[in-house]
């Protein structure tokens, strides 16, 4: 049954892109992130329905659609030159087997990644992507969240669309995922033009984010209130009235404590008492491990290189309360463990040029962003609400990324390439309707020094 | 909130979210085909989506 609706709603959209090629593109999401081949029992599971759908998203854009508007911008530039680094360090990888199995699935988001905004020229296009985008992410969030509200979480054994312990199913990084994805919900909920703003869609909205709010409470990820936490902080730049908000938010807060599981409560009081948990304890060594094995190896040891480590260090203990209170400390060697970051995840694996190459992708996009919120900011005559607005949600879904990105390795993960590829396409298309499609600065400059020299 | 480790497959809750969300897709997808601005930036869409509303829309300004 399953396989059936999920067969039949790909079939329906692939049929459509005749019609609309660019439908493909959207349909290259769903799958990138929803993974329906994982969702299936049978026939579903034996198809090659990633590459299927890309080669149609590929092939429709340069066969069958326009290129007016289509830009390459230095992002994807920078996306390209990341993909051949990484290719370069899979050759040299220590672990030649895990490298290339990583290599697999990086590469492919990091492609999509890169040709995905120069389909995206129109506004229209922009606000399907981010629609597609948000229902996709959308399909596990609900299902996690329900899945929460009726008591099937737990660290370690929360189930989502597909009892995975990888990607999107995973639940510390479908936890930042989710919080990541709110303020893409609220953008479109103000500014839809598909689905146009109504109450029907603001229910709907309200009742996503509520899912995605109670995804790090079924997994128990510690990451993701953190995650909830950067949100709360963020939204106070958005809101027209930040004290009612910040007390309101406080008081749900306070509110919904009772209404926690106290597994959750328990373990989100060790983010304090970091000290004595081991979690806490080896992503502190592994830190170190990875730091120095960079100073030893600067190109980094491709995919997967942390297998190699291997380190002892005291785990503190307490026993005993009030006066009778005790330290103990106790060895513990640890093996092969995760990084547990994606900037120590980039730099044991891609060196310093790799991470170079990584925090310029993201360093650039939060400036690129911020320039187009500057730019079109509320007072101004001229502004372009919907770029402000979308600019902002996708700025700070990068945000919250950054933040849950410090304790979870998903620097290569391809629900962050989408979004890097929606800020491309974004900048490209704001630049040309400010700009205009006149030629560089480079470019001009070029034209004035040949100019006296022909005359 | 009772929680217990035997009770970790849902498939109502499955069906739910996958029919509700891909539903949402189709009618998404479904809308965006007859949008001409879609592929052309300066397309004026040719019908209104209800044309009965048409002067009633026109009133109202951003939302």
């Amino acid at each position: 049954m399953r396989d059936l609706v999920l067969l039949g709603f790909i079939g329906a959209i692939l049929l459509m892109g005749l019609k609309r090629p660019f439908l493909w593109v959207l349909l290259y999401i769903y799958v990138d992130i929803v993974s329906p081949q994982l969702i299936g029992w049978g026939l579903i599971r034996s198809l090659h329905l990633s590459l299927v759908v890309f080669v149609a998203a590929f092939a429709g854009y340069v066969l069958l659609d326009s290129k007016e508007g289509s830009r390459f911008t230095l992002r994807q530039g920078l996306i390209v030159a990341l993909l051949a680094w990484c290719g370069y360090t899979t050759l040299g990888a220590v672990f030649q087997e895990f490298a290339w199995q990583k290599w697999d699935w990086v590469w492919k988001g990091m492609f999509f990644a890169a040709f995905l905004p120069l389909t995206l020229r129109t506004r229209l296009r922009l606000e399907a992507a981010v629609l597609v985008f948000v229902l996709s992410i959308g399909a596990n969030a609900i299902n996690g969240g329900m899945k929460t509200v009726f008591g099937g979480g737990g660290y370690g054994s929360f189930t989502m669309l597909v009892d995975q312990d990888s990607g999107l199913y995973e639940g510390s990084i479908m936890s930042t995922a989710a919080i990541a994805t709110i303020p893409l919900v609220l953008f479109l909920a103000r500014r839809g033009t598909i689905f146009k703003p109504h109450w029907t869609v603001w229910i709907f909205s309200v009742a996503l984010i509520f899912a995605c709010l109670l995804i790090p409470i079924g997994a128990n990820a510690r990451t993701g209130l953190v995650c909830i936490a950067v949100l709360g902080v963020l939204m106070l730049r958005q809101v027209r009235h930040r004290f009612l908000f910040a007390g309101l938010a406080g008081i749900a807060m306070i509110a919904s404590v009772p209404f926690l599981p106290s597994e959750y409560v328990e373990r989100m009081q060790t983010i304090t008492g970091f000290r004595t948990d081991e979690s806490a304890s080896t992503r502190i060594e592994v830190w170190k491990w990875t730091y120095n094995y960079a100073l030893e190896n600067p190109a980094g040891g491709g995919f997967d290189a942390y297998r190699g480590n291997s380190f002892t260090y005291d785990l503190p203990a307490i026993t005993g309360e009030g006066s009778n209170r005790q330290i103990t400390y106790s060895e513990v060697t640890d093996e092969a463990r995760a990084y547990h970051s994606s900037y120590f995840e980039v730099l044991g694996e891609q060196g310093w040029l790799g991470l170079f190459l990584w925090l310029a992708l993201q360093g650039l996009g939060l400036w690129q962003m911020e320039r187009i919120r500057w730019r079109e900011k509320a007072h101004r005559s001229d502004r372009d609400a919907f770029m402000h607005d979308l600019a902002t949600a996708l700025q700070h879904a990068q945000i919250i990324f950054l933040v849950g990105a410090l304790f979870v390795g998903i620097a290569f993960q391809s629900f962050v390439f989408i979004l890097i590829a929606m800020q491309c396409a974004v900048w490209s298309q704001w630049k040309l309707a400010r700009e205009g499609s006149d030629p560089s600065p480079a470019a001009t400059k070029i034209a004035s020094i040949q100019q006296p020299a022909a005359t | 909130m009772a929680r217990s480790s035997n009770c970790r497959t849902y498939p109502l809750i499955d069906y739910f979210s996958i029919v509700l969300t891909h539903g949402l897709i189709m009618v998404a997808v479904w809308r965006l085909l007859f949008r001409a601005e879609l592929d052309d930036e300066k397309a004026v869409q040719a019908e209104p989506d209800r044309p009965w509303l048409k002067n009633r829309e026109s009133g109202t300004g951003d939302a």
